[in-house]
């Protein structure tokens, strides 16, 4: 789950990243409205933390226009992705202001780290259009907040990486997503991405739970189709 | 009590004091004048009845056989006559005359007094210088007259002060209405409303007050204004370090390696440096705001500097910053020692902070016509040209700056500056980068 924090104090900043990429998510830190704004441009995220006191650009306006601005033939725009704006500014005005320019929750500082991540998690999943906050398909269950993954009822041992794409692929179940689309996911800005890794990490994952949870689409993708039922179970 | 009594009661009061003594002056006038026109039309008609009497004597008075005669009028008792013969013999007077002369005066008018009685005298001798008249009038008659007059001079005034001062009651309450709606307003408003008075209806009289007063209003709601925003600045300046600290903290505490752990731990106490300076540099402006200019005495520059330099040193060699002092005189700045410290410290560590290591920071000191200059230059990456008004303002903070500046340095220095009517320039360094920040005292 890649996440894009927007925050121009460096210590904030450097917990917050350190933080959610204990929770799981792969963090691209931005320290200005204009750096984040081109992100938002080119990087599918599956949420923002945004502050709003930042340099070059305010907060609200990059949450302004990243919420005007057209779907065109970019798929990557971010239009409607979950915005939690993290702030100092918590007057019932600016936070009246914050959810009216788009945003999905608001979040004073100091705040907890738990609950930015819970937030989050919450953020993500009404985005996917589940109110669940456990995911399910087709016998496997996924617990974000947990970072738990059961399989009859069973926990199954995941690396956090194979534990992110499976969740990806959870979220979208019944779509499919391409591997560029799933490496944007796994991995932040200034990462390397190891060739192969995602094929590597779905044969793991087929392995762990079982080989026809994921559907390879060749020269596609990988999705997790939404009600098919594993066959070892009818044997 | 006549300092604290009503504008009202002193109104009035001045104004019944004013009529009453110009209705009497007018009044004593007016008695004395018509005093002496009666005093005159009397002795003319004493002097009238002498000559009829005279006249009367010559023809009549053989035949007379009676000492007295009667008395035709009231006032006839106080007019009296005596008609002597030759001067020594009475011969004949009225009832109320007494035995004796009523006056030692042979000729003209004179004012005598006989068993206690005063007496006005006409006297005169007859043509043939046989018989000298005395024609009298008692005094009481015109002490009497005189009495009537005064008494209806002042009845009206008597009458009418009461009255008058009843009606002034009335025209002086309605001519300070406006000053006692004034009031109610001023008494009705609550102490948080600072609005301006409306000075429409008021009267040109209270317009200075007013007009000082809404100039105070608004000097006073604008320093409230001030102080709720730093306020809420500085609240809000507060709350991303200790955001900051207690999110690195909960990273420290679900960290899974020792170098993630530690690094956060770092950070947090990082943070904790930067709240504890933030609340210095806040402490530092709220007493510069609040100090009175009292504490200027003479400061020699060059002692201060060298100082603030000494204790800047260890933190200037541990970032390998050179500091440097150039002064070609001796110059001396009425001040507050305590504060020109706190600038130069603040220019100091900002240069220290932005200038690369390896490089020098200067404190330079000078004469220069009509004022005596301090500046600090470093070689640091300067303040662009649109930031420079910017970065006088508190907690502004240009992009890219590091995260342990309070935003308060520069706003403290133009405080201190302006405390000391001093000019504060921010420059560029002619040769490459660079910051030359330039405070410049009135000689």
């Amino acid at each position: 789950m890649r996440v894009l924090v927007v925050e121009d104090d460096a210590l904030l900043g450097d917990a917050i990243q350190a933080g959610l990429k204990q929770a799981g998510y792969a963090v691209d830190w931005m320290k200005d409205g204009v750096a984040a704004e081109q992100a938002l441009a080119t990087e599918p995220y599956a949420a923002v933390v945004l502050d709003l006191g930042l340099p070059r650009l305010s907060g609200l306006e990059v949450l302004r226009r990243m919420r005007s601005r057209h779907q065109l033939n970019n798929i990557k725009s971010n239009q409607s992705t979950p915005v939690l704006i993290l702030t100092a500014m918590d007057t019932v005005d600016d936070r009246i202001r914050g959810l009216d320019a788009g945003a999905d929750d608001y979040l004073a500082k100091p705040f907890d780290m738990g609950e930015l991540a819970a937030r989050l998690r919450a953020l993500v999943r009404r985005a996917s259009g589940n109110a669940e906050p456990m995911l399910q398909v087709t016998g496997v269950r996924l617990d974000p907040a947990a970072h738990r993954v059961l399989y009859r009822d069973k926990q199954i041992e995941l690396s956090s990486r194979e534990f992110a794409l499976l969740h990806a692929l959870m979220l979208n179940a019944g779509k499919v997503l391409s591997r560029t689309r799933l490496e944007e996911q796994l991995y932040a800005w200034g990462e390397e991405i190891e060739s192969n890794a995602v094929e590597v990490h779905i044969h793991h994952l087929r392995r762990k739970l079982y080989p026809e949870l994921i559907t390879t689409v060749r020269g596609v993708g990988y999705l997790i189709p939404l009600d098919k039922l594993p066959q070892d179970e009818d044997a | 009590m006549w300092q604290r009594a009503s504008l009202k009661q002193r109104l009035i009061v001045l104004m019944l004091t004013a009529i009453a003594l110009v209705w009497l002056g007018a009044a004593a006038f007016t008695y004395h004048d018509a005093r002496e026109e009666f005093d005159e039309v009397l002795d003319a008609h004493l002097a009238q009845t002498a000559a009829l009497l005279l006249v009367q004597t010559a023809h009549d008075l053989d035949v007379l056989e009676t000492e007295h005669a009667p008395l035709l009028h009231k006032y006839a008792r106080r007019v009296a006559f005596q008609v002597w013969e030759k001067g020594q013999r009475l011969r004949l007077h009225s009832a109320n005359a007494p035995q004796q002369a009523l006056t030692n005066n042979e000729r003209g008018f004179s004012d005598s007094t006989i068993d206690g009685k005063g007496w006005r005298v006409f006297s005169s001798w007859d043509e043939s210088g046989t018989y000298l008249i005395h024609v009298a009038e008692t005094s009481e008659v015109r002490a009497e007259l005189a009495g009537d007059i005064a008494e209806n001079l002042l009845r009206p005034l008597l009458l009418s002060l009461p009255l008058l001062a009843i009606l002034l009651w009335v025209a002086v309450a309605r001519g300070l209405l406006p000053l006692v709606s004034l009031t109610r307003e001023v008494e009705r408003r609550e102490p948080e409303n600072l609005a301006a008075l409306d000075t429409s209806s008021s009267p040109r009289e209270v317009m200075p007050l007013i007009e000082r007063l809404n100039r105070l209003f608004a000097r006073i709601s604008a320093s409230l204004q001030k102080e709720r925003r730093f306020t809420a600045d500085a609240a809000h300046e507060l709350r991303t370090p200790i955001a900051a600290i207690k999110a690195q903290a909960q990273v420290a505490r679900a960290a899974s390696t020792e170098s993630e752990r530690n690094h956060a731990l770092d950070n947090a106490i990082l943070g904790c440096d930067r709240a504890s300076r933030l609340i210095a540099q806040l402490l530092t402006l709220a007493q510069v705001d609040t100090l009175d200019n009292s504490v200027m005495e003479a400061c020699l520059i060059k002692d201060i500097a060298a100082e603030v330099i000494a204790d800047l040193a260890p933190a200037a060699v541990a970032k390998g910053v050179e500091l440097e002092l150039l002064t070609d005189a001796e110059v001396t700045v009425r001040g507050n020692p305590e504060l020109l410290r706190v600038l130069l410290r603040n220019l100091l560590d900002n240069a220290i902070q932005h200038t690369s290591s390896g490089t020098s920071v200067q404190v330079n000191i000078s004469h220069e016509p009509a004022a005596a200059c301090l500046s600090v230059s470093d070689n640091g990456p300067g303040i662009a040209e649109d930031d420079r008004a910017r970065v006088l303002e508190r907690f502004y903070r240009p992009l890219g700056t590091q995260a342990s500046g309070s935003g308060l340095g520069l706003s403290i220095v133009k405080r201190i500056a302006d405390v000391h009517d001093a000019t504060l320039q921010i420059l560029a360094m002619s040769e490459g980068s660079g910051l030359r920040v330039k405070v410049c005292f009135r000689a």
